[in-house]
């Protein structure tokens, strides 16, 4: 029985140096995606926190009315979660650049970029679909409630600033799925056959 | 001897692909969590006979309004994708029992379905907890009026809903999460 194991072992060890050069590749992807996380969650941060629009109101009284972001509780969520994922995204980023020929660091490193990116993943998604959720409001209003109506075609650079900055924030949620499945693949092609 | 340790390789190529109990228990409590959430916003329904005011002269007008889930395109998002993580749950559950480990290709495709499906489900929350916070506060800043004070068990129980939809989300989220422990612990 000690010599059959013996025997696994040593198919073990060297089947396990092998996969090892196989993830090298993709940290370089890596690196690229989370910077480009970091660009989009900067750029939709600026956009939507840049869009305020000031409009005359005629009714009940001709009065100067501001649309800011920080109005809506669910767009002030949406740049709160947006600078969190900014943030997290530089330092990973910075992470994986010093990592990047350190191959017992890498691995290390793939076990918390695949939690961490799908908290982040959790966080980026909620805040576009809770912007979403109200911006889809402003476009159409709501007949069935008495009184919800559509603000873009008054306040039409406004909605135009958080449509774009929403759009970029789905796109950087793609960006984190992606980040997650080259985790996961990453981690997969390292176990030893 | 020489069946023995082929024997043993082959344990060492299922292992990776290995598919845990946790993995089972936490599909099938997705499954379950985001059905109830599903029928829970289903099923709620509101009406109320509001006395609306025309004009200063006339009589305020009695209308009954009903509170639907269909009225809102936001609770119609979060109905739809949790509709959606609930038959790709059952779906998967059923694959991982059938398939133990065996097709890596199968494997990876539920790996992958796995994290888009907590985007999408955490997107869904987002937007129903968005409109229903709307409609316990109102706006005061675009004059869209507060709901809840008037149809109140319509609003707890899409509360309840999104609550019970969330810890759909976590059990999601979980999925991802465990298995690419499990693979580490194996490097």
């Amino acid at each position: 029985m000690a010599s059959t194991d013996k025997h696994g072992d040593t198919e073990y060890r060297t089947s396990s140096s092998t996969p090892a050069p196989a993830g090298v590749d993709y940290f370089k992807f890596d690196v690229i995606l989370r910077f480009v996380l970091f660009a989009a969650s900067l750029v939709a941060v600026v956009v939507i926190v840049t869009g305020n629009q000031t409009e005359v109101i005629l009714v009940p009284q001709p009065v100067p009315w501001p649309a800011k972001f920080r109005y809506t509780p669910a767009f002030v969520y949406f740049v709160a979660a947006l600078s969190v994922t900014g943030l997290y995204s530089i330092i990973t980023t910075l992470a994986s650049l010093f990592a990047s020929n350190k191959p017992a660091l890498k691995t290390k490193l793939l076990l918390y970029f695949i939690l961490w990116d799908a908290l982040i993943l959790g966080i980026i998604a909620s805040a576009t679909g809770t912007a979403g959720g109200v911006a889809y409001l402003g476009l159409k209003g709501n007949s069935h409630v008495v009184g919800w109506n559509k603000i873009c075609h008054v306040y039409d650079k406004f909605c135009r600033h958080v449509g774009a900055s929403i759009a970029v924030a789905l796109f950087g949620s793609i960006v984190t799925v992606l980040l997650i499945w080259l985790s996961a693949y990453s981690i997969h092609s390292r176990v030893p056959k | 001897m020489e069946g023995v340790e082929s024997k043993e390789r082959e344990v060492m190529v299922a292992k990776p692909v290995a598919v845990g109990v946790s993995d089972l228990l936490l599909r099938l409590l997705a499954f379950t969590v985001t059905l109830v959430a599903a029928i829970v916003i289903a099923v709620d329904k509101q009406t109320k006979v509001v006395p609306i005011q025309l004009s200063d002269s006339l009589p305020p007008l009695d209308v009954p309004l009903t509170a639907k889930w269909h009225q809102m395109s936001a609770i119609v998002y979060f109905l739809v994708t949790n509709a959606i993580a609930c038959t790709y749950a059952v779906l998967s559950l059923l694959l991982a029992l059938v398939n133990r480990g065996k097709s890596k290709g199968l494997w990876t495709l539920i790996a992958v379905l796995d994290a888009f499906m907590v985007a999408l489900l955490f997107s869904g929350n987002g937007a129903a907890a968005a409109v229903g916070v709307l409609g316990y506060k109102g706006n005061s800043h675009v004059n869209w009026n507060k709901v809840c004070n008037v149809f109140g068990k319509f609003c707890d129980q899409m509360a309840a809903s999104i609550g019970v939809s969330l810890i759909g989300s976590l059990a999601f989220l979980l999925l991802v999460i465990i298995p690419g422990v499990r693979l580490h612990r194996r490097n």
